[in-house]
């Protein structure tokens, strides 16, 4: 029906011939079961985007707005637990979107430094949500964890496909305006005088880092949106010589993050989110202390 | 794209016709008038908070003048921006301090990103951009630093990359600010001649913002000293002496720049 049943029934096929190369004894199943499969493709897509969108957020110096994202997402999907009607991703999309933009606002206006007014939302949000689930929540508590650590299967039905479309859309916004983005984020004034609506395509790419934190809180949870967002771009910048290496590095670090975290947290019965965090800081420390200890990495330019 | 550019030929880039702009209720500038020509180096000096980069801010239009003084600014014979004249203009910050050092960026690609316009900012094809990339380097003598990531250059090359991105958009009318900041005494002169350069081979117009009244004095041809209004505007040669500036400004340790601004820089 959608477009994520749709890009299912094309990867299928090729993931059952990858199946017998996948080391492990539980592994495998992430080739195989249906709900595996796709809980695999959804990690896969929404790590690509946040390291894509991560390596703007590096250079425009916002590397928390994921973190204070997420819990107003978290806050918003307690509420939604509780209102009902809709998957509660749809009240994280929606209370996501409303604080980015008025983040993204009170930092144009200088109403409030960037820092204050994410921690003011992110904390306010969330406070709601928690209030809310306290006086009417009831049962649900066990759910909320879901959202709190992640839980990748929690990923199918409607929440499978609003992943694949945020994660598509992001992306698609990420490429169209990616030199725009970069030049804005070295010198908005230059930008600004070449005619480009700067103002507008801020507010675009608030309501995109919103979509991609919200597609992230299901699968790797809230309190480790960042593991993803930052630290994959964050450890390219140890090696990487010009912007377009940045991103490429990027991928390759989260891809390598998220696979290893999986396969680990398949066989030893680990949290998904949580192991995959902690690959994707275990990877930064080792490119760290290699660059450290090897001068080779060093450029040969610093004597210029 | 030559003819587009011909059209809107007048002799005068800028016109300044009393112009007053108050920033956050208070007036900085106040009667300010200014006229400009093509193919003019003119350096605009003056104390701290005298209204220097208000008025660049304004030639820009990020900064609006008070409505009910009648303030203008025209800049090639229009007032505000009009699409046609959307990218003559080429602002240069100050690199050593605007330029976050933190990204990993190569010369190539900051370079690359003056020539992004509202025409072109969705298209794929290259259309001409790399040339004009090329030709830019060119300009500036960083083509053989191109591939090098900025955080690895040296002040003056790092504030050529960036005058090398205003270039790249094909601007005609370059506005720095304090581009000899962080840039050692060597830098400091090919960075002048670069820009006398430009005024003279390539009909460029050139208005660049200084606290070093000494080294502008000798690359400008034209000064114009502001500190809330026009004090002085003329050739280099009849500026007149620094203790009388001085008088001007009330202040006395200007006569002591003249001996000692090469020495504290850097």
């Amino acid at each position: 029906m959608g477009i994520g049943s749709t890009l299912m029934s094309l990867l299928t096929p090729i993931m059952e011939r990858i199946a017998p190369y996948a080391p492990g004894e539980i592994f495998p199943s992430f080739f195989t079961i249906p709900l595996f499969q796709n809980a695999f493709i959804a990690a896969l897509f929404v790590t690509v985007v946040a390291g894509y969108l991560g390596s703007f957020l590096m250079i425009r110096n916002l590397s928390l707005i994921g973190d204070g994202l997420a819990h107003v997402a978290f806050g918003a999907v307690a509420v939604g637990l509780v209102i009902g009607y809709v998957s509660p991703l749809w009240y994280a999309l929606l209370f996501t979107i409303i604080a980015s933009i008025l983040i993204h606002e009170m930092q144009a206006r200088e109403i409030l430094t960037g820092d204050a007014s994410i921690a003011i939302f992110m904390t306010g949000i969330l406070a709601l949500g928690l209030v809310i689930l306290d006086i009417w929540g009831g049962g649900i508590t066990g759910t909320v964890e879901g959202y709190l650590f992640g839980n990748i299967l929690l990923v199918y039905g409607e929440s499978f496909e609003l992943i694949v479309v945020m994660s598509i859309f992001s992306i698609a916004f990420l490429g169209i305006f990616h030199p725009i983005l970069l030049a804005t984020a070295i010198d908005p004034i230059s930008v600004q005088v070449q005619g480009i609506p700067v103002r507008a395509i801020g507010l675009l790419f608030s309501i995109t880092t919103a979509a991609v934190v919200v597609s992230m809180v299901q699968f790797v949870g809230t309190l480790l949106v960042t593991a993803l967002l930052v630290t994959p771009a964050a450890t390219s910048q140890l090696v990487a010589r010009s912007f377009r290496s940045c991103i490429i590095w990027t991928q390759i670090f989260g891809l390598t993050s998220t696979i290893i975290g999986i396969y680990i947290s398949a066989e030893t019965e680990s949290g998904t989110g949580s192991t995959i965090a902690l690959t994707s800081a275990s990877i930064f420390l080792i490119v760290a202390i290699t660059k450290a200890a090897i001068p080779l990495f060093r450029s040969e330019a610093y004597d210029q | 794209m030559s003819n587009a550019n011909k059209e809107g030929v007048t002799d005068s880039v800028l016109q300044v016709n009393n112009l007053t702009v108050a920033r956050s209720g208070k007036i900085v500038i106040e009667g300010v008038n200014l006229d400009i020509s093509e193919g003019e180096f003119v350096g605009l000096v003056g104390p701290n908070g005298s209204g220097k980069t208000t008025l660049l801010l304004t030639i820009l239009g990020l900064l609006n003048p008070v409505p009910i003084m009648g303030g203008k600014v025209r800049v090639y014979g229009k007032e505000g921006f009009s699409k046609s004249d959307l990218g003559r203009i080429g602002w240069v910050p100050q690199a050593a301090a605007n330029l976050p050092r933190h990204i990993r960026i190569t010369v190539r690609e900051l370079v690359r990103l003056g020539t992004l316009n509202l025409q072109n900012m969705f298209k794929i094809s290259d259309s001409g951009r790399s040339e004009r990339v090329d030709r830019a380097l060119e300009m500036v003598g960083l083509v053989d630093e191109a591939d090098t990531d900025v955080s690895k250059l040296s002040g003056g090359q790092l504030q050529r990359s960036v005058i090398a991105r205003a270039l790249a958009s094909e601007a005609d009318f370059l506005l720095l600010d304090e581009p000899l900041v962080g840039v050692d005494l060597a830098s400091r002169n090919s960075l002048l001649k670069l820009l006398d350069n430009l005024c003279h081979d390539e009909q460029k117009t050139v208005l660049m913002v200084s606290h070093d009244l000494t080294t502008i004095t000798q690359a400008a041809h034209r000064i114009i000293y502001l500190e809330g209004s026009v004090r002085f505007d003329g050739p280099s040669e009849q500026i007149p002496d620094f203790s009388s500036l001085a008088g001007l400004r009330g202040i006395q340790h200007v006569h002591e720049d003249k001996h000692s601004s090469h020495g504290h820089q850097n």
